[in-house]
């Protein structure tokens, strides 16, 4: 029992998950409406459109880099779903479409000038960021798009069944597509094994430029797909969509035990983190804290989790140098 | 059998020819010795054989067919394996994974298949006779499994052609006998096999034939290793005899103990640890990887603290609280044994370099401090040294590994340290600065600096030191007066480090 | 011969013994190695630019602008100065707009509702500065974390605590001195803001080409083991430059609050991540490296004059204000990709450049 009991403790996802059970029995106790279905629905409409965001940063942190335009691609692409169907009625699908391609196009760009020039994984992004940014910015001249289709709008606010909203089902596709791709899928091996090694990668033959470039895709993806998320449940194209992801980004896969030099990361640590972010939020609310109050609460919980992973990495270095 | 043949290979790098004209001829079935300092070209050798790099001239052939490598994937494919130096495994992927990396299998729709996987790396951990799970995480293995691990990872790679570079760095004698036993063992069944080795008594005792490199180009061609002895395998290499100075043993019982220990404990193992270093005394540290000397040298410089014991600077016991206290308060130095990452900054110039310890000193009204003041103290020590470089503006990265490890004996002399800690200061040295720096070390101490050499080269420590402390597992295991004669020395060395610890 | 692999490009360096056959840099006549350098370069453009706005646009070169202009371009490069200060250790800090703003908030309530005179204000805003900035430093030497991590997650404290406390309200009553400073005109043309930002940059230039401090800063920066076993104090190093860091940037702030007359929350932007570009965008055209050990105060100080010089221009042009981001990120890229390519032409001559 308890070899069973010490090996679910060494995991990613035990501590956020036990977190997560704690602080919703702790809260329901103080108000019994936090376990309603309106109030659970609310928390999966919210952690579903971070989930993605989340899981977007997460792939990079698994290759050892930050992508600082997650944001900037994820509005870029929202707005331009939107404005497709509204300037020139294109249906929901197809403009979905081309939001996600626009995604993808502007991870390869990233990846590519990354894996090509050299240059820090930081400068690229934090220029591709204003570059995305104001494209956005440009396009739209500020002003939100407001004609969305009904339909998109259901998409974005119903639920399919109980409390369950439309919403979670691309996040819970994305979960297991993520699990999917970097535990049983070789691009996704080889993206934990740039992170973990570049140089042992790359003298096995795996090619170091290819993988970063796939990576900076599926974060582009991703971010175009939380975008359009985003789009469905504000029931507007804003372009301020992505403007407040970074710090998000990071603290979830963070929570969820990601080393940021790379190699490791945790799909359901990630999702956990989410959860709990959502926890939070929604229990400032409750207790009548003051909103603004989320960033700081944001901050803290990346510098706790930092040093927890840390403490968790000095101590499996210790194992590997005494084994 | 495969032969494996690089002819008039040629390699330049910006400002510098790496290769000039080299041939290497590997028959089948031998184990083939590539000798050579730093910088004569062996590592580049290496990374166009194995398809890291590409010859700008000159030709590979296997088995009599040209081949070309556009990668390292080129090279495993045609069966050419390598082990390098560092290690190169991805640490928290498992031993099985690391093993078949190239080979994971699986598609778009099919996931890969990890119980396939690990029972095909168990078959090759068996070949190496290696009890090892193939599910344990590298992370949790010690240097000399991991080494292992890559040798059973270029076998599955069918590799008829495996290159070793320095294999036995790393590992114990024990370990090491194990290796050559399976080296054999894979050349009795045909592969051809490279062993780059700095320490000439293994490769006598291995290689069937052998290759010298000097400068860039063949000191001799590819030969039977029949009929060398190590002074030839020396002249080859350096292009001269080897010189073993011959300095009189001194005796320094009477004068001033500068660094003592005693019954010192630290947070990183050691324990009991009684040491004394006097003035004008240079005392060798020997022991064998892993012994915990560098570790110890890093607690006496206070990175890490004691918990039990004390030290004594110049008879005075001293609470060494940082770094910077050791050296500006205390008066230690430390070479360390990491010139390019712990020694030097190599992207700053000479000047920045050997003036690092003593701007604080220098700076004059207002703590203001100008270059010419560093440049005067700083000059005649890199003139004394014989430093070769255009100028105290030159970039350290673009000098020699000598000349580099002239300035970072450069820095202490200017800081006037009365200790000074060297750890492995001939690594990747050539011969000739080696001599050079074991005379400086020695009119160092003539002058009254106490030294301490760490080493596991036992020639070096026999000629250098004074008295010989041995360490083993974070133990002093005993001490030696130094008679400087090697055979005697030696085994008094080896029966202490193989002593039972007195319970 | 063929041309190098990203790994054969990194191998090179190690592998290399001494500079055989190669030119050293120092034989290079002097009048050539200027024209190499970056600041050249840098100068050079912001000439050509200066001429083409001046002659394509007719409200360019106009007095006011030039004032304009300048008042900007001293917050852009105060900014960057701020961020440089952590470069050249080689972290990065993502909360100078953050602590900027924290700063002036500080003044605005001083000046407000404390009623402190002028001075004493500023120096309690550059106090908090400071004293933020060593928050960042403690907590990165502490824990050994990367310093994007951990100021990614104080920007975040700090513009909280800020707004909460502030309850997202501006301070508007200040004392006139503050924007009568903001406007006021030497020869017409030049705003003492700028001046500040000079003398700044001569101190820091004085820092690191004359002080101990300054090159330990940069010995730290290039390699920290070797500069700690060669008795830099090298956690004390990366505090005290978290603390200019802060300090740099509440003099930003305090341009900004100087500027507009006002000490409002939402200067920097959300979080205060307005700041980043132009904190990078100086330092880098400059060359500045990411990596640490390298500073060029001079050219931090002209990458954010030609920064501000295209800005404007752009914007005379009627290069619609929103895509002034787009242009800026280009640049950004383009800079960098300039700086690598000048530095494979120099390695290839044998010998890196500072």
């Amino acid at each position: 029992m308890t070899a069973a009991l010490s090996r679910f403790l060494r995991t990613d996802w035990f501590g956020p998950l036990a977190i997560i059970v704690a602080a919703s029995i702790g809260i329901s106790v103080f108000d019994p409406s936090f376990l309603s279905p309106f109030n659970i629905q609310i928390l999966l409409l919210a952690a579903s459109v971070n989930c993605v965001i989340a899981m977007s940063q997460m792939v990079i942190i698994a290759i050892g880099q930050m992508n600082l335009a997650i944001g900037a691609i994820g509005g870029l692409s929202a707005i331009c779903f939107a404005g497709l169907m509204q300037v020139w009625g294109f249906p929901p699908v197809l403009a979905a479409a081309a939001g996600l391609a626009i995604g993808v196009a502007a991870g390869l760009i990233n990846g590519y000038l990354i894996a090509r020039t050299g240059i820090s994984a930081f400068i690229i992004t934090l220029a591709s960021l204003s570059i995305f940014k104001g494209a956005d910015l440009g396009i739209t001249r500020a002003q939100p798009f407001y004609g969305i289709p009904a339909s998109v709008k259901a998409f974005g606010n119903t639920t399919i069944i109980g409390a369950v909203p439309w919403l979670a089902l691309p996040a819970a596709l994305v979960v297991a597509g993520m699990w999917y791709l970097l535990y049983r899928q070789r691009i996704g091996r080889y993206i934990l094994a740039v992170g973990g090694n570049a140089n042992a990668a790359e003298l096995s033959g795996v090619s170091i430029a290819r993988t970063v470039i796939s990576a900076h895709a599926i974060s582009g993806f991703l971010a175009a797909l939380a975008g359009i998320m985003l789009v469905a449940r504000l029931q507007l194209g804003q372009p301020s969509i992505g403007d407040d992801w970074l710090i998000l980004s990071f603290a979830a896969p963070v929570i969820g035990g990601a080393a940021l030099s790379g190699g490791h990361v945790s799909v359901f640590g990630t999702l956990f983190g989410v959860v709990i972010v959502a926890i939070i939020t929604q229990a400032l609310v409750i207790f009548r804290i003051d909103p603004y109050f989320v960033e700081v609460v944001l901050g803290l919980l990346i510098l706790w989790a930092v040093g927890v992973n840390r403490l968790r990495e000095v101590k499996f270095q210790n194992l590997a140098s005494t084994a | 059998m495969l032969s494996l043949e690089a002819r008039g290979i040629q390699k330049a790098f910006p400002g510098v020819l790496a290769l000039q004209d080299v041939t290497l001829t590997m028959r089948g079935g031998s184990i083939h010795a590539l000798l050579g300092e730093n910088g004569a070209g062996k590592s580049t050798l290496i990374k166009i054989i194995t398809g890291v790099y590409r010859p700008d001239d000159g030709e590979l052939r296997l088995n009599g067919e040209a081949v070309r490598f556009e990668g390292p994937r080129d090279a495993i494919a045609a069966g050419v394996g390598v082990v390098h130096q560092e290690r190169n495994l991805i640490p928290r992927f498992s031993v099985g994974e690391n093993i078949l990396l190239e080979r994971l299998g699986g598609g778009l729709l099919r996931p890969i298949d990890y119980d396939a996987i690990h029972a095909e790396a168990r078959r090759w951990l068996e070949v190496l006779e290696l009890d090892l799970d193939p599910r344990t995480p590298v992370s949790q293995l010690n240097v000399a499994k991991v080494q292992l691990v890559e040798i059973a990872k270029a076998l599955s790679l069918r590799s008829r052609v495996l290159l070793l570079d320095e294999p036995t760095a790393s590992l114990t004698p024990q370990e090491a006998e194990v290796l050559f036993r399976l080296l054999r063992k894979l050349r009795d069944e045909g592969a051809s096999l490279l062993f780059v080795s700095h320490k000439l008594e293994e490769v006598q005792q291995i290689c069937d034939e052998v290759t010298v490199l000097r400068d860039g180009r063949n000191a001799c061609p590819s030969r039977p290793m029949a009929g060398l002895g190590r002074q030839d395998l020396v002249r080859l290499m350096i292009g001269r005899n080897e010189q073993i100075p011959d300095w009189a043993p001194s005796d320094h019982s009477h004068a001033e103990t500068m660094l003592a220990l005693k019954n010192v404990s630290t947070v990183l193992g050691h324990a009991k640890i009684d040491l004394t270093v006097r003035q004008g005394e240079i005392v060798g540290l020997y022991g064998l990887v892993g012994a915990g000397r560098t570790e110890l040298a890093k607690c006496i410089l206070g990175l890490y603290p004691l918990t039990v014991g004390e030290i004594e600077i110049a008879g005075r016991p001293e609470r060494i609280a940082s770094v910077a206290d050791a050296i500006h308060r205390c008066g230690i130095g430390y070479i360390s044994e990491d010139r390019k990452q712990e020694g030097l900054i190599l992207a700053h110039t000479v000047l920045e370099n050997a003036g690092i310890t003593v701007w604080r000193k220098l700076a004059g009204r207002f703590g203001l401090l100008r270059d010419e003041a560093v440049r005067a103290h700083v000059s005649p020590v890199i003139a004394q040294l014989e430093v070769r470089t255009p100028s105290l503006a030159q970039i350290v990265g673009n000098l020699s590994g000598g000349n580099q490890q002239k300035i970072s004996v450069a820095k202490w002399l200017a800081a006037g340290v009365r200790i000074l800690i060297v750890d492995e200061p001939s690594v990747g040295i050539d011969i000739k600065t080696k001599a050079y720096i074991h005379e400086l070390l020695r009119h160092l101490a003539d002058q009254g600096t106490a030294i301490l050499l760490i080493t596991s080269d036992m020639p070096e420590m026999i000629t250098v030191a004074d008295r010989i402390v041995v360490m083993d597992d974070y133990r002093i295991k005993g001490e030696l007066e130094n008679s400087r004669r090697y055979s005697e020395m030696s085994e008094g060395i080896m029966a202490l480090i193989h002593a039972r610890d007195a319970a | 011969m063929n041309a190098p692999t990203p790994i054969e490009s990194s191998q090179a360096a190690s592998d290399a013994k001494g500079a055989r056959g190669a030119i050293a840099w120092t034989e290079i006549r002097a009048p050539a190695r200027l024209v190499l350098t970056n600041e050249f370069g840098l100068i050079l453009l912001i000439a050509i630019f200066g001429a083409i706005f001046a002659l394509g646009t007719p409200g360019f070169g106009s007095q006011f602008n030039l004032f304009t202009l300048g008042r900007t371009t001293a917050i852009d490069i105060m900014i960057g100065f701020s961020m440089m200060v952590v470069i050249v250790t080689g972290g990065l800090n993502l909360s100078v707009g953050a602590i900027g703003v924290c700063a002036a908030m500080a003044m605005g309530w001083l000046l407000e509702r404390v009623g402190l005179p002028v001075p004493l204000s500023i120096a309690g805003a550059l106090a908090l500065g400071g004293a933020l900035g060593a928050v960042n430093g403690a907590l990165i030497v502490r824990s050994g974390l990367h310093s994007f991590i951990i100021t990614l997650a104080t920007m975040s404290v700090f513009f909280g605590v800020m707004v909460f406390i502030s309850r997202a309200q501006a301070f508007r009553n200040l004392p006139p001195e503050i924007s009568a400073f903001g406007r006021m005109r030497i020869e017409g043309y030049v705003s003492p803001l700028l001046i500040v930002s000079i003398v700044v940059g001569l101190g820091l230039m004085a820092l690191y080409r004359l002080t101990p401090l300054g090159r330990d800063m940069l010995a730290a920066g290039a390699k920290v083991a070797a500069a700690e076993l060669s008795g830099v104090r090298v956690g004390r190093i990366f505090v005290i430059c978290h603390i200019l860091s802060g300090i740099l940037a509440g003099i930003a702030a305090i341009m900004v609050v100087a500027r507009t007359g006002a000490a409002i929350p939402s200067m920097a932007g959300d979080l205060g991540q307005d700041w980043l570009l132009p904190a990078f965008l100086g330092p880098v055209l400059g060359g500045t490296a990411l990596a640490g050990g390298r500073v060029s105060v001079l050219g931090a100080f002209l990458g954010s004059v030609l920064v501000s010089e295209l800005t404007n221009g752009l914007l005379q042009y009627r290069i619609g204000e929103f895509w002034v981001q787009t242009w800026l990120g280009l640049l950004l890229l383009l800079a960098v990709l300039m700086d690598l390519a000048r530095r494979s032409l120099l390695a290839r001559m044998g010998s890196l450049t500072r």
